[in-house]
């Protein structure tokens, strides 16, 4: 029925097939719908929230989801800048996965905001001091490159490409995306990097706040390495999945080993500068201002496990397996080890948001905790159930990715040169 | 932020912020400005087609989009950088100079069972030109289109007095699922169409002054090569897209209507991957 | 709420708080509920929930019965003088340290509601408004009017009296002073206290009680070692409490925050 809209020469369910795999992810993002839609008609009392944990789970979420769609600009960066051009097979998933990352977080942003009618105050009377600003400045800028970047995707389409200004605009726009990409990098490197800064520059909260250059607090490097580290772990992690999911092959495997070898490349390298940063925190940071690093972690359930859970076995340990050729060869450990990158990123960005408002900082503070409400977790399993309907109808009418149609004829061949084979052996 | 509100100063911080975003938005902006000027240009000039083919041929795969000059021997391994179009081409014309293309020993090409008259000139999208003595061009669809296209369900031919370019849309063709366009082996400007049943479909006038350019078309001793190459790849599409059991043998010649003997394959497939549209 | 100091001085106003005199009975934080249009809890707030520009904390020394000791500690905005946390945070300059007063003002007008400053604040002194202001019928006429009340969506917190400021300011034009002198006032949480445990003035006048307290050798400030240089000085005799300004730990059963044991 929608052959027409689907490109020439890769198989697609049926139209009825997809409606059924759509169905569930559809009642999901209205539910997720209806809870942010109470978040906003009633007021964030309808969080768990309050004074003392004024970031939850939205801001923890919004951060990991940043972080692993940093993909999107780093392949970007990869392909067009570097002209790494293997990667070519993956940047149109890579593009996808951005644009629903970023464009999740920010809506999901919008609820979280008391005023989110108020959002262009920031543009308008921004506190070049803050990092709050320059985060907001460059996701605006990112997210609308993002979308830029997207529209040949959607033009390229089967159907859209047979209208005339679809087609040159697609073309002429294709020949520029290297500036794209150049400004994507930009902007990205200064708001992965500012999303580290917000929590760096925290003076009253010294379980966050750090040392660095100039203004820029360590953080804010940090935030960036690990970023580009986690991006490509994230882009092998999806590209599986999605194998998985569509019974196809869709990439060739040295294509994985390639993402997971840059990953594994760039995590050692942010072990390595996390732990230097760890310890200049542990040793002079902290303890100037009066707090001696042991006892943050003298507070039951986060114990000092869960530094060493974030530095070392979701850090050092993924790093050193997707280093050693011999296991990227092995799709098990491939995958698994950029799912432990994911984790770990994940944890770090959990560590900076939710402990440190744990924490106390007076002497008369208790530890806290804090769960989310169901209608927290409602929004952001809507982003979520965003996310794989966008994916869904982009892989099914556009192509995400370019080597899909080879791999399936080099797969047709290697089937049919078995038989011959096998005749030569008796 | 504007400077006579409430005692707003700017420092060096708002400068490099500012004048980082600002510059950002302009880069962004300008550059999509420029692709949608750029894009009315091309319509105003009628470049559409030539983009579309210009689109298609980078989405060929490599090995699709191999130097004719490689397929005759000349050349161990180049990936041609003009769309197929040798007329704009140094390498082409060096080589040509060095020696013309040779005529081959038969009278008329039989070659691998299918009929290739040395009469005409052929485009990598199985279309041919004849260059007729009143000075205009006849196009048509060279023995293998034919037989991949059978009696197609329908065609959409273009009108007297449209333009054609090279390698541009000839005509768009129906067969089965397929829904297929047919690259022009010349630029020119319709004059008559073909009724059915015609070898041939199109006959074009050149637009300015002088003859019609054939220099990027395959002639004499290049055919042969060319066409091993094309059934090789012929079928490769079957047996990917045909499922179990799609093999050509050696020294088989393709049935007069290949998409019957293949019922259940792809043939929208098949025809895009022969016919070069991606 | 920026203004530009001329010739004149700037005020900086402070607070000092004995801690030795406060018995925890909370008329400061009625009074500044009161004075500033902070609504009602409601419900369904918690705890952690609520408005509450000033806070009577009580703190213990950690000991088990008979060394025992409690203390009541207020705590408000400190008005961070230096680095002050939420004003280098806030994306929209809706925070701003006022030069002319010293006194650290929030816009409401122009919150985005984003809480960056709540968490910014070490002294958890700032306050989200999570639901709508709702005052019951007839409790609107307790309303001040001189004060904006806040919405839905919003941060707010102390600002020593604002609104008590200008009507001062007001007041001393109509007398024909000189428009720029800092004024004298009373917020709200000093004037309701029974003790006279808190006490309002301008530190940078050398005869004000703040100014006075804050030479004083067991005059101390909450996480002094942070560098914010606030403007509230609390002062004890007693060493613990002195210890649980600095101390980041709660002290623990059997492990005193200080070293001293309290006495009295």
């Amino acid at each position: 029925m929608d052959k027409d809209f689907i490109t020439r020469g890769v198989r697609r369910c049926s139209p009825s097939r997809f409606a059924a795999w759509l169905t569930p992810w559809v009642v999901l993002l209205a539910f997720g719908l209806y809870a942010a839609g109470l978040c906003l008609i009633k007021g964030l009392n309808q969080t768990n929230m309050d004074n003392r944990f004024a970031f939850g789970l939205w801001i923890f979420l919004d951060l990991t989801v940043i972080a692993l769609g940093a993909g999107a600009f780093f392949t970007g960066f990869l392909v067009y800048i570097l002209k790494i051009n293997e990667l070519k097979a993956v940047i149109n998933s890579a593009v996808v996965i951005g644009l629903v990352c970023y464009s999740g977080a920010v809506c999901v942003l919008g609820v979280d905001v008391g005023q989110p009618l108020r959002a262009w105050f920031t543009f308008w009377y921004p506190n070049v001091h803050s990092m709050l600003t320059e985060v907001s400045f460059c996701i605006t800028c990112y997210l609308t490159v993002l979308a830029i970047e997207y529209l040949p995707i959607v033009l390229k389409n089967r159907k859209l490409r047979q209208v005339p200004s679809f087609l040159v605009f697609e073309f002429e726009l294709h020949k520029l995306v290297f500036v794209l990409a150049g400004v994507g990098t930009f902007l990205s490197f200064f708001h992965q990097g500012s999303l580290g800064g917000l929590y760096g520059v925290l003076r009253g909260r010294p379980f966050a706040f750090r040392e660095g250059l100039a203004i820029w607090p360590s953080t804010f490097f940090l935030f960036i390495i690990s970023a580009a580290a986690v991006g490509p772990s994230f882009i092998l992690l999806t590209t599986w999945m999605v194998e998985k999911i569509t019974h196809k092959r869709l990439v060739r495997p040295g294509v994985l080993e390639l993402l997971g070898r840059i990953s594994g490349l760039l995590m050692a390298v942010y072990v390595l500068a996390k732990s230097v940063d760890t310890l200049i925190w542990i040793n002079r940071t902290s303890p100037e201002v009066g707090f001696p690093a042991w006892q943050y972690y003298s507070w039951n359930p986060f114990g000092t496990w869960i530094l060493v859970a974030e530095i070392a076995i979701f850090g050092l340990v993924p790093a050193l397996i997707l280093l050693t050729p011999a296991m990227r060869r092995r799709r098990g450990w491939l995958v698994s080890a950029a799912a432990m990158a994911c984790v770990g990123v994940a944890l770090n960005r959990f560590v900076m948001t939710v402990q440190t408002l744990a924490l106390p900082t007076l002497s008369f503070d208790k530890f806290l905790s804090y769960t989310p409400s169901w209608q927290e977790v409602g929004t952001f399993l809507a982003v979520v159930a965003y996310g794989v309907l966008v994916y869904s109808f982009s892989f099914r009418y556009f192509q995400l990715f370019p080597d899909e149609r080879m791999l399936k004829m080099e797969a047709k061949k290697e089937v049919a040169e078995e038989p011959f084979e096998m005749a030569g052996r008796y | 932020m504007l400077p006579w509100n409430y005692g707003f100063h700017w420092n060096t911080g708002h400068v490099v912020f500012l004048g980082a975003f600002y510059t950002v938005l302009t880069i962004v902006a300008t550059t999509l400005v420029l692709a949608v000027l750029r894009s009315r240009r091309a319509i105003a000039e009628q470049r559409v087609e030539d983009i579309g083919w210009h689109a298609d041929f980078h989405d060929l795969s490599p090995q699709d989009r191999v130097c004719r000059h490689v397929l005759s021997g000349e050349l161990q391994c180049r990936e041609c950088p003009h769309a197929f179009d040798c007329r704009h081409c140094e390498t082409h014309a060096r080589l040509v100079a060095r020696h013309a293309v040779a005529k081959p020993a038969e009278a008329e090409e039989e070659i691998l069972g299918m009929t290739f008259p040395l009469d005409r000139f052929y485009h990598r999208g199985h279309t041919w030109a004849r260059i007729e003595p009143d000075g205009t061009a006849t196009i048509g669809l060279d023995d293998l289109g034919q037989r991949l296209l059978g009696v197609p369900d329908s065609t959409e031919l273009p009108q007297p007095g449209e333009r054609v370019s090279v390698s541009g849309t000839a005509f768009r063709v129906h067969k089965r699922n397929a829904n297929v366009r047919v690259l022009s082996p010349v630029d020119g400007e319709v004059v008559e169409t073909a009724g059915p049943g015609s070898d041939w479909i199109l006959r074009v006038k050149t637009t300015g002054g002088g003859g019609i350019d054939c220099r990027h078309l395959l002639r004499g001793s290049e055919v042969r090569p060319w066409l091993t190459r094309e059934m090789e790849r012929l079928q490769l599409t079957l047996s990917a897209e045909a499922g179990s059991g799609a093999t050509l043998a050696d020294g088989g010649v393709p049935v007069k209507d290949i998409a019957a003997a293949y019922p259940e394959a792809d043939w929208d497939a098949v025809c895009g991957e022969m016919f070069l549209e991606p | 709420m920026i203004s530009e100091t001329k010739q004149f001085p700037a005020a900086k106003y402070g607070m000092t708080i004995d801690v030795d005199r406060c018995n925890g009975c909370g008329a400061c934080m009625v009074a500044c509920a009161v004075e500033n249009n902070v609504p009602p809890a409601h419900e369904g707030a918690t705890d952690r929930k609520g408005l509450t520009w000033l806070r009577v904390y009580k703190v213990d020394n950690g000991l088990e019965y008979p060394d025992h000791r409690t203390a009541f500690v207020p705590v408000m905005c400190q008005h961070c003088n230096h680095d002050t946390p939420c004003v280098h945070v806030c994306p929209q300059q809706a925070v701003d340290l006022d030069p002319a007063t010293g006194v650290v003002g929030e816009m409401p007008q122009r919150c985005l509601g984003c809480r960056y400053c709540m968490a910014a604040c070490p002294y958890h002194a700032r306050y989200f408004n999570w639901w709508d202001p709702a005052w019951p019928q007839g409790m609107e006429k307790t309303l001040n009017p001189d004060v904006t009340p806040r919405m839905r969506g919003v941060v707010e917190k102390c600002n020593f009296c604002h609104g008590r400021w200008h009507a001062a300011k007001q007041l001393a034009a109509a007398s024909g002073e000189p428009s720029g002198q800092p004024v004298e006032y009373t917020p709200a949480c000093a004037e309701a206290c029974p003790t006279g445990a808190i006490r309002f003035g301008d530190l940078n006048n050398p005869a004000s009680e703040p100014a006075q307290s804050a030479k004083k050798a067991d005059s101390f400030r909450l996480l002094e070692k942070l560098g914010t240089e606030t403007k509230v000085y609390y002062h004890s005799e007693r060493e613990w409490v002195r210890q649980t300004a600095q101390a980041p730990r709660p002290p623990q059963a059997g492990k005193p925050a200080g070293k001293e044991i309290a006495r009295g």
